[in-house]
């Protein structure tokens, strides 16, 4: 435990000048200008995804700027990731109303393979395709109209090109549901739970383990069809006996308990610390991935700050001694900002340890964000065009 | 010649099956593996007791089901009973399964009597002889078509060894999972498999509980 | 700088600029690398492929292959029939199925077709071979015994009989 007189000795790292962060920004305002400058459908939607548009891209740069003009990342992208969490549940529930009347997944809509796919399930399907090259998901390789909407394959494709830039990053810059756990444990103060046995961060890789051999046993998508907690957010398959009501109860419970309540107590995400068995699957992509976190031990007196900031669970005493996250790192950049001696820093494999760090935190940031502002940014979007669509009318 | 066709096409109905068979006890088999201490040998041994297990549950409902004449025609509604009783037996089993292993320790310690990863001794067969009988219990689909296919032959024997050729059919395909083995344990790999049972344990649990009192086991 | 040092930052530049390929490219490769690698989604949602279109006038009933289950689904192995256009149907149905083709009918399906697209439907299958289950008055049972309205066809499932 560090004491008054060994605390460690604070590095104050002075702002950007605002010119050089605006150079910076430049990249990102044009990509974000690309990226929302085509609107779509009719001419009252064009208006609305041209304001929303430009609301998002004015949003997703200024959070850019105060990244390079402070020179932290966790609070800004904090902000962003909360926002994609709380406005993907406006967009897609209306939508999916609006298209069928219930958030509520009727058997027709199973049949008609317009069941949205989500990212959740893709570790789920590999081993019953791998075997009859079936995927054991309502839905449509390519869309086939309705709430189907771009398809299995577009998510996919989608969810490997993200994977490929930024590995365990997705729970961080892309993930549409971890944002609401996220704010959640932004709003308190202080940690009412602060001993956790570090054993339940196992606990993804044990769902991940159990939900991958129940799917081929039983050829269906197992944590879809018990276990997941965004059920309460997004669309559910809807109950028809007993034991539908019992299924829609667990995720409203897991939701309740995991993504609200402890989230509260601790101050982690611990959905996706202890549970999420996607973010267990995207940790082996972390191996591949040439942007890390590293630790340098000549700087680092163990104070532990980075370990209470990380909102995974991914620093331990072990890790930390050795020098580096756990696999299960998100690249929050949580604990980089935390670190009163600079000793944690934005690493790229294969260079020499804290050289240059800030280019390692520049190059990471530049891919993740251009991914953040295509793919989170057109959620934020989205929801903002089922905001203001109903401004003007009042109401449904 | 006639007299070995039948087994033939036992042994190649059980490799064609194998997969459905791996599916079925892959939920048990694939953590209770992860929970056993490492080695190949030791894991294909804990392997070999486990399928021999499985065989013996096969056999027993073999014969049991041939001498009452309800080899054939074994009603839907009693097999899910059955296997709604097994399925919460196989969760129980499950559950002190990973409470046994709750120890993991040096090699020179001991632990339960159902896992035990004291290089000295090697004590993890009672779990793995549970595990494999309840799961040949478990009439999985490609067990009852074989029953039904075995009920034609003309004596019990000869429906015991189609049975068993049926078996080393299935049991081609598990010889791979011997190769967890070289999975190191540590605390994290075992923990893991404790967690993972039971959560499967708690699957298997509800899906009995529902079969005994006669709901679907489905909600759609 | 070092050999390592190289491979690293080229490999941080070629993940910038894979990211900044993405929309242009890399999202649509892999979306129809994906889509071409012939996977197909169950048939116990789908209902199997089109095999046959028996001609009823005003009227079609689209047969589709059987669908068996997979490994340890709990679901019967069924047949699909899609009654098409519902607009075309009248008020009562009530066919027989030559379900195989052998220009002998296997089943006869009867069902109301209320005027509201949202009313809940009913049927009832008699099987004239032993080859299917009688259904009675079924609804949406299960994805291998019911019936059900998919935009401008009613669809039947009806199961094969345990043999």
């Amino acid at each position: 435990m560090a004491t008054k007189a060994c605390l460690p000795r604070i590095v104050h790292t002075p702002p950007r000048g605002i010119g050089r962060s605006i150079l910076l920004t430049l990249p990102i305002l044009l990509w974000s200008l690309l990226m929302f400058s085509h609107p779509q459908g009719a001419a009252v939607a064009d208006r609305l995804s041209l304001i929303a548009g430009a609301i998002t891209g004015v949003f997703m740069t200024v959070l850019f700027f105060m990244m390079m003009r402070t020179g932290t990342t966790y609070r800004w992208r904090r902000y962003f990731f909360v926002s994609v969490g709380l406005l993907f549940p406006v967009g897609f529930i209306h939508n999916i109303v609006a298209m069928r009347g219930t958030m509520g997944i009727p058997v027709e809509e199973m049949i008609a393979g317009r069941t949205p796919f989500c990212f959740m399930p893709i570790p789920l399907l590999i081993l019953p395709a791998a075997f009859t090259r079936t995927l054991v998901f309502p839905g449509s390789i390519v869309p086939s109209g309705g709430a189907s909407g771009h398809g299995i394959a577009a998510m996919v494709g989608i969810w490997l090109a993200l994977t490929l830039v930024m590995g365990k990053g997705w729970c961080s810059y892309a993930c549409f549901f971890g944002g609401i756990e996220e704010g959640v444990a932004a709003l308190p103060r202080r940690a009412k739970i602060r001993k956790i046995d570090p054993r339940w961060r196992y606990g993804p890789w044990a769902v991940l383990l159990a939900m991958v051999l129940l799917s081929l046993a039983l050829f269906e998508p197992a944590y879809c069809m018990w276990l997941c907690p965004f059920k309460a957010v997004s669309e559910y398959v809807a109950a028809r006996n007993t034991v539908g009501l019992i299924q829609n109860g667990i995720f409203v419970l897991l939701f309740a308990v995991l993504v609200i309540a402890l989230p509260l107590l601790t101050k982690k995400r611990t959905q996706c610390a202890f549970f999420c068995p996607f973010g267990a699957f995207q940790s082996i992509f972390n191996k591949a991935s040439v942007f890390e976190v590293k630790i340098d031990q000549a700087r680092c007196k163990p104070c532990v700050l980075c370990q209470t900031a990380c909102p995974n669970l991914s620093l331990t005493s072990e890790s930390v001694a050795h020098g580096e996250a756990l696999l299960s790192c998100m690249k929050c950049g949580a604990c980089v900002d935390a670190c009163p001696r600079q000793a944690i820093v934005w690493h790229i494999k294969g260079t020499e340890m804290a050289a240059k760090p800030e280019r390692a935190r520049l190059m990471f940031l530049y891919a993740a964000w251009a991914m953040a502002v295509m793919f989170g940014g057109s959620i934020i979007a989205q929801g903002l065009v089922t905001i203001l669509h109903f401004l003007p009318l009042g109401g449904i | 010649m006639a007299a070995f066709v039948p087994f033939g096409e036992a042994l190649a109905f059980g490799l064609a099956s194998g997969p459905a068979c791996m599916a079925a006890c892959g939920p048990v088999l694939v953590p209770s593996l992860l929970a056993e201490r490492t080695g190949i040998g030791h894991n294909a041994r804990y392997l070999s007791v486990f399928l021999s297990a499985r065989l013996l549950g096969y056999l027993v409902f073999a014969a049991v089901a041939w001498e009452i004449g309800a080899l054939a025609a074994f009603l839907p509604a009693s097999r899910i009973l059955l296997m709604g009783a097994v399925n919460i037996a196989l969760a129980c089993v499950l559950f002190w399964y990973a409470y046994s292993a709750r120890q993991f320790c040096a090699p020179s310690c001991s632990s339960s009597k159902l896992v035990n990863i004291d290089r000295k001794e090697d004590r993890g067969a009672p779990g793995a002889a549970a595990l494999g009988l309840l799961t040949g219990l478990s009439l999985c689909p490609p067990f009852v078509a074989a029953g039904i296919r075995a009920a034609q032959l003309g004596s019990v024997l000869q429906s015991l060894l189609f049975f068993t050729f049926f078996f080393a059919g299935t049991s081609v395909w598990f010889v791979p999972l011997a190769g967890m083995g070289c999975i190191a344990r540590n605390q994290a790999v075992i923990t893991v498999a404790r967690m993972t049972m039971v959560l499967i344990a708690l699957y298997y649990l509800s899906l009995g509980i529902a079969m005994l009192i006669g709901r679907k086991p489905y909600g759609y | 700088m070092k050999l390592r040092a190289k491979l690293g930052y080229t490999g941080a530049g070629l993940t910038v600029f894979a990211a900044l390929l993405t929309p242009f490219l890399l999202y649509g490769l892999f979306s129809d690398g994906f889509a071409a690698l012939g996977l197909h989604v169950d048939e116990m949602y789908s209902g199997g492929p089109k095999i046959r279109t028996i001609d009823k006038g005003a009227y079609s009933i689209t047969v589709h292959r059987a669908v068996y289950p997979h490994m340890l689904q709990t679901e019967k192995p069924f047949v699909q029939l899609d009654w098409s256009p519902v607009s075309a149907l009248p008020a009562h149905v009530s066919d027989l199925v030559d379900v195989d083709g052998d220009g002998q009918p296997d089943l006869r399906v009867s069902f109301e077709v209320p005027k509201d697209p949202k009313a809940p439907l009913r049927v009832d299958v008699e099987p004239l071979t032993p080859r299917f289950e009688a259904m009675r008055n079924a609804g949406k049972e299960r994805f291998s015994r019911l019936i059900v309205r998919v935009d401008n066809s009613v669809l039947v499932r009806v199961p094969l009989a345990s043999q």
